[in-house]
């Protein structure tokens, strides 16, 4: 449902099995009347509901005092005439302003409670946002780009356009697209503080302005629809257990004839010789294990439909392999070290066996001593796709 | 817009930007308090810790501002519109033109956000009212924003509110 006068910027909706009413845009009425009908609806949902009512305000990105004051006008009245009913509002810990809003509604009416909606948006985020995970962002990133710097304006990229990283992690991708293609404005967002400050303290010790990191969730974002010539996710689609609501996020936020760029990984293809086999097996186990916590470390031949069943055109995959080769092969045997440790801590906290564990280390450790040996190869595949938003 | 502020705090705001329109015109559209609050609340914060989301706080106090002008004030003038940074605080100076015997009621609105009783006005406003009064805004302003407001009346019939907001510090 769309409120009268203000057509797109502000959605209500209802869904009355899982007794969440949402609030979600920008509304900033001049009078009540113009809110009638949404009011309305948050009326309705009450009624509707037995026991708990959400209100889900995660997604709202401006309210005014006028419509404040009359949504919750409604919430009050009705815990004031329901004994039974309870009010939970959620927010989201990105909006600042919403949470210092309607914490106070607590304050004022026991039968409501507020929620920060916030970490645990999926089962392997944890490990992501840990700073442990840095040092591996940094070593993938300085191979990556050796590939990506060439691919990238096959893909959209070129200087005096607007850009977004979305899950930027360490933001080095931002820095190196920054300095290399000169973008007009390039956002970068990550929902790891961690992550964040350690870019933000990288770019002004060289010196580098005009990046603007932002706190936010990708599935979610504040950012404006239409904003973006080149939006970029890289490594990341993969780890979302529901990659196409980010995809979808992806696509709102860039123009009509923008570009979206994912890459991703198929991890059971990654290989090496000598001890071929022993990588394999465990390559294979590694995406077998991270599926448990639904992250698909096999999404990147899958870019092309994923891609297309958002609603993209023009949809170009392209994939490549970071080898030991691309440079000091120290600098790869850096990543898979890096690896094998949050890896073999994943596989312990899923409750595998000490043998299991041993074997699993072991692949990692032959896929270094295949980098490293004078005459070894080893390499990581890495699907790099992207696609249009028809105009 | 004649302000008299004490010059040793005033040296050390730096001014980010100014603007101003006729008020006849500022009045014919509800719609320019959320597009100037967007527009200006952008680039005052590119330069932020974290530009998007201190653009989507910022935006959210001035829009509060402009719509109390655009609520209370007359067609005779301008409104005027300054913004100041000094170090995690901006200071917005709103001015506009209200009827005459107005300021009193600003003045009052102003002095009550100042005193220890604000939140309890607040939650007290929110808990009872149907519509936000304009003492409920600026309410709102200090206890959600930790804004400080003063009011400046050298210029009457216009007023001038003066709003400190650190919001760098309450979003990173
Ligand atoms: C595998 S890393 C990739 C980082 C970066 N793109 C790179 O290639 O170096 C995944 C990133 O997604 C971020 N992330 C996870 N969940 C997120 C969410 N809901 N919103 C925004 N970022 C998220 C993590 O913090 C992490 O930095």
């Amino acid at each position: 449902m769309i409120a009268a006068g203000l057509p797109q910027r502000f959605k209500v909706g209802f869904d009355p099995n899982s007794q969440i009413f949402s609030l979600a845009g920008t509304i900033r009425p001049r009078s009540i009347d113009e809110i009638a009908e949404s009011i309305h609806a948050l009326r309705e949902a009450i009624d509707a509901v037995r026991g708990v009512l959400y209100i889900d305000v995660k997604r709202l990105i401006q309210m005014n005092n006028t419509a404040f004051q009359a949504f919750i006008r409604v919430a009050l009245d009705a815990c004031r005439e329901r004994s039974d009913l309870r009010l939970v509002i959620v927010t989201s810990s990105v909006v600042s302003w919403t949470t210092r809003m309607f914490r106070h509604l607590s304050t004022i009416e026991p039968q409501i409670s507020v929620e920060v909606y916030d970490s645990m948006f999926y089962p392997g985020q944890d490990y992501f946002e840990d700073t442990s995970f840095i040092p591996i962002l940094r070593a993938q990133t300085k191979l990556t780009w050796r590939h990506e710097r060439t691919i990238l304006p096959r893909h959209g990229m070129r200087p005096g356009i607007a850009v977004a990283d979305i899950c930027c992690g360490i933001g080095d991708f931002a820095v190196l697209a920054q300095k290399e293609f000169q973008p007009a404005r390039i956002v970068a967002l990550d929902h790891s503080k961690p992550s964040l400050a350690y870019a933000r303290k990288v770019a002004a010790e060289f010196g580098v302005t005009g990046i603007e990191y932002t706190y936010g969730d990708a599935s979610e974002m504040l950012l404006e629809d239409n904003q973006f010539d080149f939006v970029a996710c890289r490594h990341s689609v993969q780890v979302f257990n529901q990659p196409e609501l980010l995809l979808k996020e992806l696509y709102r936020i860039v123009k009509p004839g923008g570009r979206v760029y994912i890459t991703n990984e198929k991890n059971s293809h990654c290989l090496g010789e000598p001890r071929a086999q022993s990588i394999q097996w465990t390559y294979n186990e590694l995406a077998r294990l991270l599926s448990n916590f639904e992250i698909d470390v096999e999404f990147g031949p899958k870019s092309r439909r994923y891609l297309a069943d958002t609603g993209f055109d023009d949809i170009l995959v392209e994939s490549f392999m970071v080898t030991n080769l691309d440079g000091d092969p120290q600098d790869f045997a850096d990543i898979i070290a890096g690896w094998e440790k949050m890896f073999a801590d994943m596989a312990m906290r899923h409750g595998e066996a000490p043998e299991f564990i041993e074997r699993f280390r072991q692949g990692f450790r032959d896929h270094i001593f295949a980098a490293l040996h004078p005459k070894g190869y080893a390499g990581w595949p890495i699907w790099a796709a992207s696609g249009r938003k028809p105009l | 817009m004649g302000a008299s502020v004490n010059k040793t705090t005033e040296t050390a705001f730096e001014p980010l930007l100014q603007f101003d329109m006729e008020m006849e015109d500022f009045l014919s559209d509800w719609h320019h308090c959320d597009h100037v609050s967007s527009y200006l609340a952008r680039m005052i914060s590119h330069n932020r810790t974290d530009p998007v989301r201190h653009s989507n706080f910022f935006s959210s106090a001035l829009n509060e501002l402009l719509e109390v002008s655009f609520r209370g004030g007359t067609t005779d003038g301008k409104i005027g519109l300054s913004i100041y940074r000094q170090g995690a605080t901006e200071r917005v100076q709103l001015s506009f033109p209200c009827p005459p015997g107005q300021a009193r009621f600003y003045r009052e609105a102003v002095s009550k956000t100042r005193e220890s009783d604000a939140q309890a006005r607040y939650l007290d406003a929110i808990s009872n009212d149907l519509a936000p009064s304009r003492e409920s805004v600026l309410l709102d302003l200090a206890v959600n924003y930790d804004a400080r407001l003063r009011l400046d009346e050298d210029a009457a019939p216009a007023i001038t509110l003066i709003v400190d907001l650190p919001l760098e510090g309450m979003v990173s």
